[in-house]
């Protein structure tokens, strides 16, 4: 997989590792000897530190300083940040941006609006594939649950623009008095409506709802284009996908949805890869070796007898997996004693994995 | 000093349970809800989570909307926003018809969807009232709800929206009903806040985030963190038993706890407030899960005092209490 395909995207739930097995797919394919981008989003603390890139990394790739003949960089993304440059980007002037920067919803929701991060997301790789910088990219999905809501938003958006309902949210309320406008087009009842929103809700809560709305008009009109091209980039034969899910039961069904999103969506499944899997002790191997002192045995068997449990859990996990979706290769990563957190470690990960992954 | 942290949250008419996705929330706030009803409080646990869980944390059919009797003075509920906010709406609208006309209509299912903050209104409306009168279904009003808080957004935007709100809506029957709401969740006799967090990096920089959020937005603090899923500490058991597999589990569970260990220690640094430690366990089932939990939580806790770390680093010794 390394080298051969332009684009890679992590897809998993929430905590199961996408991020950090992006980046050291990266540092492996840029050990390969090509210039490779990894996109990724709410990285932690440590990460960004292995990777020693700084707050410069929100707003344009940098360079991850590893030895080596090819060459890495790091794209890091967050809802505010992406946000905030997409309105310098997009506002048509200066009044504009004071306005929406200073509209109160834009304040406080920004960060937490539904889908603006997926939204923001497609938005950055339509860029990125658009340059054609890089040999390779890996990108990082943003935490969802139980949603191919990245995936999905090209159609979600394409969809919502169409839908009738839109030029209500998008619609002028207002005239130039900031009085509400005669709310003409909403059928038999708008005025019964029109009352109802007045009374109940309040004109000025409706102003600044629509402010927002308006505020990216500029934005939705070039969107439409935008958004097919990455549907296309993303179902393209030359764009894989990585399926990470976590080791036990519980999180069996999340795998077998996303599994079936990218089935249905036509997009390229290589592998499945179960990450954080303890391993397998073995059940009732618990006799000492002789000359052991069997109190001291005792007195660890609470931690013993839970670690026997997770690996045991863990197996059964990975069998019904193994079952449920056989027709994809499936790579097992061990839960590791300490988090891969600087470049080697993170490296020696990403080889270990390429070597795993299907040509 | 208070009493345990149960004494302490069956005071309130409202325990949000909030926290990263996956941390636990669910089973916490299943443990929290168990415990406080045995304080003789009858309790509601309020899921808001198309996925439900709860019922089978505490062995019960699906809620399917509605409210189910768990028995022994708890209650479970799964609901829907969207149906806590058309509730809140129609109840304002005195005329039956209006009121079905304004639900149906495009422009207001719009706003629902789309207006910042209305579901969030509509959902603690729904709590502060279960916990105030009888419901329409003849149950309540309840001693306290437990809400184990929907995971998208951060779990402070829940508890900030009706101050948003408010702030832009001032008249009107929303205006009131934010600005109302607002008073409630900011009240810390009324209404209390519990973080679940893992003693892990990304998890508790997320409850510290929140933390900040909490104080900034809200002016207020968490009653109680929750640190769920811990690895056993060692304390010098680290004898090798030569047992085939043992060592790979040894080194395991030395090094997670050691890693539990630093962000216990990076927690305490910050807060100083009531927080309980939550075992990783050896359970599969969720109502056994629970029941393990809820029997922790008659155990010791963190009170608070002065963090006091051991040599090797961070099991805070004063302060932990007996209830
Ligand atoms: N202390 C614990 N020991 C062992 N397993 C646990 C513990 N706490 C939680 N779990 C398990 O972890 C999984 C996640 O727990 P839970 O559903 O409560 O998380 P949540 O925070 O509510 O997740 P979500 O954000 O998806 O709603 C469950 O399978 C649960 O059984
Ligand atoms: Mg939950």
């Amino acid at each position: 997989m390394i080298g051969k395909h332009p684009l890679v995207v992590v897809v998993g739930s929430g905590g199961v590792g996408k991020t950090t097995l992006a980046a050291s797919l990266g540092l492996a394919s840029a050990a390969q000897g090509l210039k490779t981008l990894v996109m990724t989003f709410d990285p932690s603390l440590r990460l960004k530190d292995a990777l020693q890139v700084g707050d410069e990394a929100r707003r344009r790739a940098a360079p991850v300083p590893q030895e080596g003949p090819g060459q890495l960089d790091a794209s890091l993304l967050d809802a505010r940040q992406t946000f905030d440059r997409l309105i310098e980007t997009y506002a048509p002037d200066d009044a504009a941006r004071q306005r929406i920067l200073g509209n109160r919803f834009y304040q406080h929701l920004s960060g937490s609006l539904a889908g603006i991060l997926e939204y923001m997301a497609v938005e950055r790789l339509f860029e990125v594939a658009q340059e054609g910088a890089y040999d390779q990219i890996f990108l990082d999905t943003p935490p969802t649950r139980q949603a191919l809501d990245f995936l999905e938003a090209p159609a979600r958006i394409l969809n919502f623009l169409k839908s009738p309902a839109l030029p209500i949210a998008r619609r002028e309320w207002f005239d130039a008095q900031g009085k509400l406008k005669a709310t003409s087009g909403l059928g038999l009842f708008g005025r019964g409506i029109e009352g109802f929103l007045d009374r109940m809700i309040g004109v000025d809560f409706l102003r600044e709802v629509s402010e927002f709305f308006l505020s990216f008009n500029p934005l939705y009109e070039g969107f439409e284009e935008r958004a097919r091209e990455v549907a296309k980039l993303l179902s393209s034969p030359s764009t894989r996908f990585l399926l990470v899910s976590g080791p036990g039961q519980e999180r069996i069904p999340d795998a077998l949805f996303f599994a079936r999103k990218l089935r249905e969506a036509g997009h390229h499944l290589d592998a499945v890869v179960v990450n954080r899997i303890h391993p397998d002790l073995g059940v009732g191997a618990t006799e000492p070796k002789e000359g052991v002192d069997p109190q001291s045995v005792a007195a660890q068997e609470d931690g013993r007898a839970l670690l026997r449990w997770l690996g045991e859990r863990d197996r059964l996990g990975v069998e019904e997996l193994t079952s449920l979706l056989g027709e994809y290769p499936l790579i097992k990563v061990p839960m590791l004693g300490d988090e891969p957190t600087d470049l080697a470690s993170l490296k020696a990960l990403g080889t270990r994995l390429a070597a795993q992954l299907p040509g | 000093m208070d009493g345990s942290p149960i004494d302490n949250l069956s005071k309130h008419r409202l325990v949000v349970v909030t926290g990263k996705g996956g941390v636990g929330k669910t089973v916490v706030a299943a443990a929290l809800a168990r415990a406080i009803a045995e304080r003789r409080k009858k309790v509601l646990l309020l899921e808001v989570d198309p996925r439900e869980s709860v019922h089978r944390l505490l062995n019960v059919p699906p809620s399917g909307g509605g409210v189910v009797d768990v028995g022994a003075g708890l209650c479970l509920q799964n609901l829907r926003p969207r149906q806590a906010l058309d509730e809140m709406i129609s109840r304002q609208l005195t005329v039956g018809l209006v009121a079905r006309r304004v639900l149906k209509s495009e422009i207001y299912h719009q706003l629902a969807e789309g207006g910042p903050g209305l579901k969030e209104l509509g959902l603690l409306r729904y709590a502060a009232d279960r916990s105030e009168k009888r419901g329409a279904d003849r149950r309540g009003p309840f001693d306290t709800v437990v809400l184990d808080a929907p995971a998208t957004g951060h779990g402070v935007s829940l508890l900030a929206a009706p101050r948003l709100v408010s702030e832009v809506v001032e008249q009107g029957p929303v205006g009131r009903e934010a600005a109302r709401l607002a008073s409630f969740v900011s009240d810390p006799a009324k209404v209390a806040v519990v973080v679940v967090t893992l003693a892990e990096e990304m998890p508790v920089q997320e409850a510290l985030e929140l933390r900040e959020m909490l104080a900034r937005r809200l002016g207020r603090q968490p009653d109680l963190l929750v640190v769920n899923g811990l690895y056993p500490p060692l304390e010098g058991r680290l004898a090798p038993t030569g047992v085939e597999g043992d060592d790979i589990a040894l080194d395991l569970w030395r090094r997670r706890r050691s890693a539990n260990e630093a962000e216990l220690a990076r927690l305490s640094a910050a807060w100083q407030g009531p927080r309980v430690d939550f075992p990783l366990l050896a359970e599969s089932r969720g109502f056994d899960l629970v029941a393990a939990l809820r029997q922790r939580l008659d155990g010791p806790f963190y009170d608070g005092g002065s963090p006091d770390t051991t040599r090797d680093g961070a099991q805070p010794k004063a302060g932990w209490s007996f209830s």
